[in-house]
């Protein structure tokens, strides 16, 4: 039986939403499988790591209990030997549990951007998900931009500033942006999810005051036009690059004017605005699956979020945000989620992947690439040194 | 070395062992012999008490209180003699202290099987018997047709039928439930008014000459044997015994008020001049066609000379076509009109845990897991073989008290499985499990099998298990007891 590792938790303004994607669609599946022996790994907004059979039980994180847990349970090591290897807490010591696979539940930073697949990677163990660039770039809403861009894929025109740019000169970036872009706009930080930072404003007053709300949660902040006659869709995709397969298009029922900020992602299940008839309860909330859109467009989108999926590199599973102009019958790339909330198993469950089945095909695919990384030759035998 | 510690902590904490040792007996329906034997045969005391939990009736807190006390006074005695033996005021009285302390659990755990059947054989035997005299005069003296249905199989299903079907124009009382014991029949009988046309009677064999037992108290002046398969083999080791005291109710009765379920192999052998056949091409004269079956009902037309009815249930299978048919011929023999007949068939529906379907996460569930024969496999796989999804699930623990035929009955399990050919097959490990694979690897099953070691955690997330689309058909289930 092999040994799977999930990962949450973690240093991220996402650490909660970790959580419950961990807990709701990944350990339990997993476990229903009968095919793997499952460890909750779970790591502190500190960063601390724990493992235990109660990190399994929302009810811990729920309480005040987690603290009173964490106090009198000793933390994890980990070690890089031949693989990854975790030094388990006992009563007489620590014992080594060798890891075959992992499989990250982490949102955010030092987790969903590239970080722990570094880390995975310099271990030699296989992981589910997406690698080190594709992780990278997603959360790097600039280079996505670009990389999109470069691969011919559409997006909407965009401008981006260092922080150091807007603190020593605002009215300059203001102009800047003014001059190139119209109204309304979006301001965001580059490197923040769960729309953290993120302002739509409508003149430069409120640009000034978004681009220091930006500027304060990150060094990079991204400023795009926003899309006319907007119809937000997601598209939740799986598979290795080279045969990727989509889910159903997804549209959230928000109104037009108004985007999901974490608040109505999270925290109030994604009912601003009053959750509209005839959706479904998915990890932002209510939300119509399959879109009902005209075909052809439901078609573009389709074909821009494999699109966006192979430039990428994506692996195991991502999701990719798109902005529909609906009079203009326009597709746009907006963002690439390299690990979807609770993997957006509400979509795949009506697209016909069970929670389980879905678990079990990401495995799959880890162990596919694992392999076939393994395969490629990283060193070689030279006489440079002897000739130093 | 932690089930032993485990079963120490159940064991020894006297609430807890007292409920579990009534809870286990209540489950075996307060039989001492299979309670002792499952209490000997279970490593893990803490995980007995499962699926349910101790239903609190008057019988069962009499006993739970009973073992409480009895368990506390035996440790309170221990715990004297200890004290005594230890300051030399009684001799030997440490060892004696030492082994009441330690024996209590398994002491009191036999008291309460000795109680059982003391209170069965004084209190419980002479009582229901008094019930039973008196329930057989009430049906010798009830002016309406007395309808007995006994089988393998389908019978709780074939009451409700009836009574769904002939209650449209006439006046007809049933066993409740699954109440299909004599002392059942006794409390259904004191409920009668008398003005019934019909009242409906289900028979639940469970040991030899039972069938005889109930006849002889019931009268029927008809009787419906539903099928005979392997059921309760433990007890009538022989599907030839089961099927001689189940066709006894018919022993005194005109050969044309016995209908049987002819779909039923082994019914072939049973049948006598004069007995009337039913399944799935009619019934009483009349012949079924244009059967069609989905995941919402069977629909079918019965056609007799000039007449057709055109039916439609929300029974699922093919298997239901017979009974279905046999319902309406019975109503129409009995004088109610057409239309009566269409409105009771079109209101017959499933029965809970009976190839009972509902939606889940986009697919759809059929619950069949009050099924426990091999026919009712037969069918349930049948169904799963003609209805249309993206993908099929087969879950099922296997069958229970199979006696030495277990293996062979699993095996044909496993190839009526796998010629349904579902994409997923889940089974429960128990002593089955590998002879139902057997008999999936002997078909050449090629699709997946997970075998879960928790039913009642696979059946808690069963939606992590399905998805739009898919068909899952669950039959049979297993409680506490069976291992």
């Amino acid at each position: 039986m092999k040994t799977v590792a999930v990962i949450f938790g973690g240093r991220s303004a996402e650490h909660d939403v970790s959580i419950v994607t961990a807990l709701s669609s990944i350990i339990k599946p997993l476990e229903l499988t009968k095919q793997y022996r499952v460890i909750a790994v779970y790591i502190t907004k500190d960063g601390r790591w724990f493992t235990g059979e109660k990190l399994k039980d929302i009810h811990l994180y729920q309480s005040s209990k987690l603290e009173e847990y964490l106090a009198q349970t000793k933390s994890t090591g980990v070690v890089f030997d031949h693989g990854l290897k975790l030094l388990v807490p006992t009563r007489v010591g620590r014992k080594e549990v060798a890891i075959d696979i992992v499989f990250p539940a982490m949102h955010g930073t030092y987790g969903e951007d590239g970080a722990l697949m570094g880390l995975l990677d310099m271990a030699g163990v296989a992981y589910v998900g997406c690698g080190v660039a594709a992780s990278a770039i997603a959360m790097d809403k600039v280079l996505a931009k670009q990389l999109a861009v470069a691969n011919g894929i559409p997006v909407s025109m965009f401008l981006s500033f260092q922080k150091a740019d807007i603190t020593d000169d605002t009215v300059g970036v203001v102009t800047q942006i003014t001059a190139k872009l119209k109204y309304p706009i979006f301001v965001k930080p580059a490197h923040l999810g769960s729309s953290i930072g993120i302002t739509r404003v409508q003149n430069d007053t409120e640009l000034t005051n978004a681009l220091e709300v930006a500027a304060y949660y990150d060094n990079l902040i991204i400023v795009e036009e926003a899309v006319q006659n907007l119809i937000e869709v997601t598209l939740p995709i799986m598979g290795l690059a080279n045969n990727p397969q989509p889910a159903l298009l997804e549209k959230p029922l928000t109104a037009a004017e108004d985007f999901f900020d974490f608040d109505t992602k999270y925290l109030q299940g994604g009912k601003k605005g009053g959750g509209k008839k005839g959706g479904t309860t998915g990890s932002q909330g209510y939300s119509q699956i399959p879109a009902k859109l005209p075909k052809d467009i439901y078609a573009q989108a389709g074909h821009v979020g494999l699109a966006v999926y192979t430039a990428f590199g994506c692996s195991g599973t991502a999701r990719v945000d798109m902005l529909i102009d609906s009079k203009a019958g326009k597709v746009y790339f907006n963002e690439m989620n390299p690990l979807p909330g609770s993997l957006y198993a509400h979509n795949w469950a009506q697209a016909g992947v069970s929670k389980v089945a879905l678990v079990e095909k990401l495995i799959e695919y880890a162990l596919v690439r694992y392999a076939e990384r393994q395969k490629l030759a990283t060193t070689f035998d030279t006489n440079f040194l002897k000739q130093f | 070395m932690r089930n032993i510690w485990q079963n120490v902590r159940t064991l020894y904490g006297i609430p807890r062992a007292s409920a579990l040792f009534v809870y286990m007996l209540q489950s075996v329906e307060y039989r001492a012999w299979p309670y002792l034997v499952w209490f000997w045969q279970t490593q893990q005391f803490g995980a007995v008490m499962h699926r349910r939990t101790l239903e609190l009736t008057r019988a069962a807190r009499f006993l739970r209180a009973g073992l409480f006390v009895g368990m506390l006074l035996q440790l309170a005695g221990g715990i004297t003699l200890l004290y005594l033996g230890w300051h030399n005021l009684v001799t030997g009285g440490i060892w004696f202290g030492l082994a009441l302390i330690m024996s209590y659990p398994l002491v009191w755990a036999h008291v309460v099987a000795v109680v059982s059947v003391v209170g069965q054989i004084a209190v419980i035997g002479p009582r229901e018997a008094r019930h039973i005299v008196l329930a057989e005069r009430i049906f010798a003296s009830h002016p309406g047709r007395r309808i007995a249905i006994a089988g393998s199989y389908g019978k709780t299903s074939m009451k409700e039928l009836l009574v769904t079907v002939l209650g449209e124009g006439k006046k007809v009382a049933a066993t409740p439930a699954n109440q299909n014991v004599l002392s059942s029949h006794a409390r259904f009988a004191n409920s009668l008014v008398g003005d019934e046309d019909i009242v409906v009677v289900e028979f639940g064999e469970g040991k030899p000459g039972d069938v005889k037992r109930f006849t002889d108290v019931v009268h029927p002046t008809d009787a419906v044997i539903t099928g005979i398969a392997a059921a309760h083999l433990d007890r009538y080791k022989t599907i030839v015994a089961a099927a001689s005291d189940i066709f006894s109710v018919a022993t005194d009765m005109p050969a044309d008020h016995v209908y049987v379920n002819t779909e039923a192999e082994e019914a072939a052998a049973f049948m006598r001049e004069g007995y009337q056949g039913y399944d799935r091409r009619g019934a009483l004269g009349w012949r079924a066609q244009n059967i069609s079956v989905d995941i919402t009902g069977t629909r079918f037309e019965l056609t007799k000379g000039t007449q057709t009815l055109r039916l439609a249930s929300q029974l699922l299978g093919l298997h239901q076509v017979g009974p279905l048919a046999f319902a309406a011929a019975l109503g129409l023999s009995m004088g109610l009109t057409e239309m009566q007949v269409v409105t009771g068939i079109g209101q017959t529906k499933p029965f809970e845990h009976r190839m009972q379907p509902y939606q889940l996460a986009g697919a759809w569930i059929i619950d069949d897991t009050y099924n426990g024969n091999l026919e009712g496999i037969r069918a349930g796989t049948e169904l799963l073989a003609s209805l249309e999804a993206k993908r099929k699930l087969y879950v099922t623990p296997g069958l229970v008290e199979q006696g030495d035929q277990t293996a062979a009955i699993h095996q044909t399990v496993g190839d009526l499985i796998a010629k349904s050919n579902p994409d997923v097959v889940v089974l429960m490990q128990n002593s089955a499990t590998e002879h139902i694979q057997t008999g999936l690897t002997a078909a050449g099953y090629k699709g997946k099998v997970m075998v879960q070691t928790d039913p009642l955690d696979f059946y808690q997330h069963l939606d992590h298990f399905v998805a739009a689309g898919d068909v899952m058909l669950m039959q049979n289930d297993w409680t506490d007891n069976y291992r």
